[in-house]
């Protein structure tokens, strides 16, 4: 379990570490908090010649609220996001799911955009990303552009980076007024990647639903949003036939996968149960929130 | 019944000596000896579970960057001989590396020396091995079977093992009784996985004849085996006892690695360091634990007394056999549990398959055993609709009853299974834990009672070797201590083994502090290398308090009473009137008339013409330790006294199951302990907890489980689960002390404790949670999507 030779750069700038990643080709890798990177650079699954760490790059850190929306640097770590002030008094949802991150030690050292360029299947933040709608600052020699994380998430481990590219920043859209939520997970112990997760937003107006956000991990490929599901919600109050219509629609919309730990019906079976959770806490925190 | 003593140093709650060190991160373990030219192993394994070796070739590796070598099984096998088998298996060749045949996936087929482990790695992945792939069997069953694939075709069978033992008229009991039933259980592949992996340092002086080596071990016999396979004299092969083990609780075995590693270092005249990496450990290191399914019948009467027990156990050994299969033989010792049983008939049985090789774990075979015993109690309540504690109690053997020969031959030493029982109860509020039980229901949830009662024998003879394997004569199992008094009057104890966490030098330092009257924290604790050692085995059986305690008590006896002769003799006194008190001694007839620690120090060293007659000049005594109670044979009929002591554990508990998830949570944990006079309080609760921890893991978690092609698929950290301190609550340890007859200070052991009893007490909560569904678990580990699926289905069932 030791990594095969590497070459190390260490980027004191996002531009150097850019150009240290286009010299290398596709045979780079960026390394920032290692926690996914290393064990698989350890099991020989990846054989980088180059790894550019992004650990010493100034203002990649950092959480910052603009207007409408929490700005969060790619090179900020975990802890930062669940202990933060901001994020708690505007997307509460998200401080909830990271405490669900792994464990403590795991979350002083890995980072946001470490986790979303990951892209684990059973990891909860790429399915907070789709949840809030977010948007992901990429940068590259040729540039810079912005992605939405539902057009970055392509499938397991796999996401819209070329060889070159950095995530730099992640905008986070502020919950609406009147938006409750709920998160839900099981895994088999505490901090390990969930056997499912659901993660809900609801935005009430007038008594009935008029957004519904339901992001999913653990139960394909790659987190997902239930988009029928959400639709069933929308100018309606929430009660019992209407949930059980929901947990159906999300139940139908995924396909997750058999493995030592779960059986994919058993899967299916969670993601439907933690739905109807997840609803329900929403509905309750929205009717809190106008009242 | 022996009563509780009262003592000055034991039993008080005294700090653990070994702790400072590990608390401030200065252990010092086999990786940190760091000799110079070191070179590293990394290690080539079979992708397949069976396969024919048809070639290997090494070129590519040895051209690779600071590699020295490739030892390949071939060289290996014809430069030594086959590692030691429990059973008289000579047809079943283990070795350190796979010689012309793989057995299991994972399985070591060469070994890469190299400047660093990093390139020992980088070599081993350019070593091209030409492989045939052959048949494989997984399940212990279908390697009974006719017609299986044979592991080792020259042994002409899978079978290692098929005794069935017969212990009273069991054939009458079973007609004799009005209840019968019968059920099935299984235990899963798990382990205990220990921090720190194996790790070996070897170093050969060829001018000095010498092999040095320094192991995480414990492992008896380790360097007579070393000697052996390596056909070098035994006293060419020197094992340092003072590195600390880095966690073990049976694993830490190791022969196979310093084979290997002792056989480079003596072939490349290089000192060689092999430390298992994680998968290397888990896949390869021979360290699974048992995997053992139980068709158990019952025989009873209307109230619930059991009469008699037939068990049939499967064990599924893995592709080759050390001492694992001995784990089928402890639980002989104990095979009734804490329960009165007129007859019993036990099969044992041990197959070979494809899979990673066994070792010892924690209870040497006990806590399988004792899962499926309470089991058996459950069943029986539950078909009589009898309280399951009322149920035990009715079995339970009473205290005045000891010592009581069980059939099995073995005589239990002591306990009071009825007053731990019944001061846990107290403890627990038991009327209010089967309320708050009832409360949990009303909500909703799933909610059970979780009962375990069951022994810890200890102290063991080893008296399984000879019972399993005719060609074993051993009765002994001998521990050793010296004390040596220099001459400024410093006393200092010997441990002739490695420690992998007991404690013995807290320990040994509370025994001859006690004994001498002397704060133990004076009293320095050393580990002689094996060469130097008197007499040992290794701190494994839950045996150390009493042999190593029992071994340093006689030996400060002994040092006490040379202490007393020098003084008599010195002062013109008969020794019977000289009074020793905390190292002086004085004349009963006047106090004042003395002679103290240091002048009879002196006397010994120095004065040769002061000391009695016939008395060695210096002071220092060792005392060679037998069993308590041990030295017999087995009879023809396969009756023998296993062990001389047996430590009483009762658990409850209360968990709840969320029926929608299925996971279960362990909400409140009591264990009853009785294992007699405890030296160190803090050791034996540590002991304890983390048997607890371990049994809500073999019971929830862990499980080296293999998919159909034969591939291990809980191969890191990340698959086989272990229990972290969010899974595992608070537990409330009740004490209560019955003193065994058999040893110095009336301790038992305590280093399989928790262990034994928490699968069996999570397994039953979890099925009394599950009675209102009808349905139950029948194997470990239970995991939550296993008994969601099951919870579904039931509740689809019942509507």
């Amino acid at each position: 379990m030791k990594p095969p030779a590497f070459d190390y750069v260490v980027a004191d700038s996002v531009e150097m570490a850019a150009a240290a990643l286009a010299e290398a080709g596709s045979d780079a890798k960026i390394i920032a908090g290692g926690q996914s990177l290393v064990p698989m650079l350890n099991f020989r699954l990846l054989r980088p010649s180059v790894l550019v760490d992004i650990n010493r790059i100034a203002g990649l850190a950092g959480i910052a609220e603009t207007g409408n929306a929490i700005r969060v640097g790619a090179l900020t770590r975990h802890y930062q996001l669940e202990t933060s002030p901001v994020v708690a008094r505007h997307l509460p949802v998200l401080s909830c799911a990271m405490t669900h991150v792994a464990h403590l030690a795991i979350r002083n050292r890995g980072t946001i955009g470490g986790s979303l360029s990951h892209a684990d299947p059973a990891a909860e933040l790429p399915m907070m990303a789709l949840l809030l709608g977010a948007e992901l600052d990429i940068a590259s020699t040729s540039g810079k552009r912005t992605v939405a994380a539902r057009d970055f998430l392509l499938g397991a481990l796999t996401v819209d980076l070329a060889a070159g590219d950095i995530v730099t920043e992640i905008a986070l859209p502020k919950l609406p007024p009147n938006t409750g939520w709920g998160f839900e997970e099981v895994a088999r112990r505490s901090g390990d990647f969930a056997l499912a997760a659901m993660a809900v937003t609801l935005t009430a107006s007038d008594g009935a639903i008029a957004q519904a956000r339901i992001a999913l991990t653990g139960v394909g490929p790659t987190a997902s949003r239930a988009a029928e599901a959400e639709a069933l919600l929308v100018g309606h109050a929430l009660e019992p036939r209407l949930t059980s219509r929901v947990i159906g629609a999300v139940r139908a919309a995924i396909e997750p996968a058999t493995d030592l730990h779960a059986s994919s019906d058993y899967r299916r079976h969670l993601a439907g149960v933690l739905t109807g959770r997840a609803l329900a806490a929403a509905w309750r925190r929205a009717g809190e929130s106008i009242a | 019944m022996r009563e509780a003593q009262r003592f000055q140093f034991v039993s008080s709650d005294r700090r653990v000596r070994e702790d400072r060190r590990f608390v401030a991160g200065q252990g010092r373990f086999a990786a940190d000896i760091a000799l110079p030219n070191t070179k590293h192993v990394a290690l080539v394994t079979s992708p397949h579970p069976a396969a024919r070796i048809v070639a290997v070739d090494k070129t590519s590796a040895l051209a690779m960057p600071g590699t020295h070598y490739v030892l390949d099984g071939r060289e290996l096998a014809e430069a030594s001989l086959v590692l030691m088998a429990g059973l008289d298996t000579p047809n079943v060749p283990r070795r350190p590396l796979a010689a012309g045949v793989a057995r299991y996936s994972g399985e070591w087929v060469a070994a890469v020396v190299a400047d660093t482990r990093a390139l020992a790695e980088d070599a081993a992945e350019q070593v091209y091995i030409d492989y045939e792939p052959l048949p494989h069997v997984l399940d212990a069953e279908v390697a009974l079977s006719a017609g299986a694939p044979l592991v080792h075709p020259a042994h002409g069978s899978n079978v290692l093992l098929d005794r069935t033992f017969v212990w009273g008229d069991v054939e009458r009991d079973f007609a004799d009784s009005p209840h019968r039933l019968a059920f099935r259980v299984k235990w899963g592949r798990s382990s205990t996985i220990p921090l720190e992996t194996f790790t070996v340092t070897a170093s050969f002086d060829p001018w000095r004849d010498m092999l040095d080596v320094w192991a995480s071990i414990q492992m008896p016999k380790f360097p007579d085996q070393i000697a052996v396979a390596l056909k070098m004299p035994a006293s060419s092969v020197r094992v340092h006892h003072d590195v600390d083990v880095g966690g073990s609780y049976g694993v830490k075995r190791g022969i196979k690695h310093a084979v290997l590693a002792g056989y480079l270092a003596k072939r490349l005249n290089m000192p060689i360091r092999l430390i298992e990496d994680r998968l290397e450990n888990m896949r390869g290191g021979d360290a699974h634990g048992p995997e053992r399914s139980f068709d158990v019948e019952i025989a009873f009467d209307a109230a619930g007394v059991i009469r008699s027990m037939k068990m049939r156990a499967l064990d599924n050994m893995g592709a080759y056999c050390g001492r694992s299969a001995l784990q089928l033989g402890k639980p002989i010792g104990a095979i009734v549990g804490p329960y009165r049983m007129r007859s019993v008939q036990y099969r044992a049985i041990a197959v070979t398959t494809n899979k990673t090789v066994q070792e010892a774990v924690r209870g040497f075979g006990q806590a399988p055993t004792n899962y499926a015993i309470e089991r058996a109690i459950e069943e029986v309540a539950g078909r009589l609709s009898l309280d399951p504690i009322e149920v035990r109690r009715r079995n339970f053997i009473r205290a005045e009853e000891f010592p009581y020969t069980i059939p099995s031959g073995s005589a239990y030493d002591s306990g009071d299974y009825h007053a731990v029982v019944e001061k846990t109860l107290a403890r627990s509020d038991y009327t209010a834990l089967r309320a708050e039980r009832d409360k949990w229901r009303a909500r909703g949830l799933l909610a059970g009672i979780g009962i375990a009662a069951c022994l810890e024998p200890s102290g063991g003879n080893a008296s399984f070797e000879a019972l399993l394997n005719p060609q074993n004569t051993t009765t002994t199992w001998m521990e050793s201590c010296r004390i040596m008094i220099d001459t400024t009057g410093s006393i200092t104890a010997t441990v002739h083994t490695t420690s992998s966490g007991q404690g013995h030098e807290t320990m040994v330092a509370t025994v001859v502090g006690e004994v001498l009257e002397i704060d133990p924290d004076r009293i320095r604790i050393v580990r002689p290398d094996s060469l130097s050692s008197l007499p040992g085995n290794s701190p494994v059986g839950s045996r150390m308090a009493i042999m190593l305690g029992g071994a340093a008590f006689h030996a400060a006896q002994k040092l006490k009473a040379r202490l007393i002769a020098i003084a008599a003799h010195d002062l013109g006194i008969p020794p019977e009137r000289a009074v020793y008190r905390a190292g002086d001694v004085s004349d009963r007839a006047d106090a004042k008339r003395l002679r103290g620690w240091q002048e009879l120090v002196t006397i010994a060293h120095r004065n040769f013409h002061r000391l009695p007659p016939d008395t060695e000049p210096g002071l220092s005594v060792s005392h060679i330790m037998q069993v308590p109670t041990g030295g017999t044979l087995p009879t023809p009929d396969g009756r023998v006294h296993m062990y001389p002591c047996f430590a009483f554990e009762f658990h409850l508990l209360l968990l709840t199951i969320d029926p929608e998830l299925g996971k279960p949570e362990i909400r409140r944990y009591f264990v009853g302990h009785d294992c007699g006079t405890v030296i160190n309080p803090k050791i034996v609760r540590g002991m304890t907890l983390g048997g607890i921890a371990h049994g809500i893991g073999a019971a929830l978690l862990e499980e080296f489980a293999y998919n159909e092609e034969g591939q291990l698929i809980a191969q890191s950290l990340m698959d086989y689960l272990l229990p972290s301190s969010h899974e595992v609550p608070v537990i409330e340890i009740v004490e209560h002390v019955t003193p065994s007859p058999h040893t110095v200070l009336g301790q038992k052991g305590s280093g399989e404790s928790g262990y034994l009893g928490a699968p069996a007490a999570i397994a039953n909560g979890i099925n009394d949670a599950l009675r209102p569904l009808g349905i139950k678990v029948d194997s470990l580990p239970i995991r939550i999507a296993a008994l969601g699926d099951m919870i579904a289905a039931a509740r689809d069932r019942n509507g």
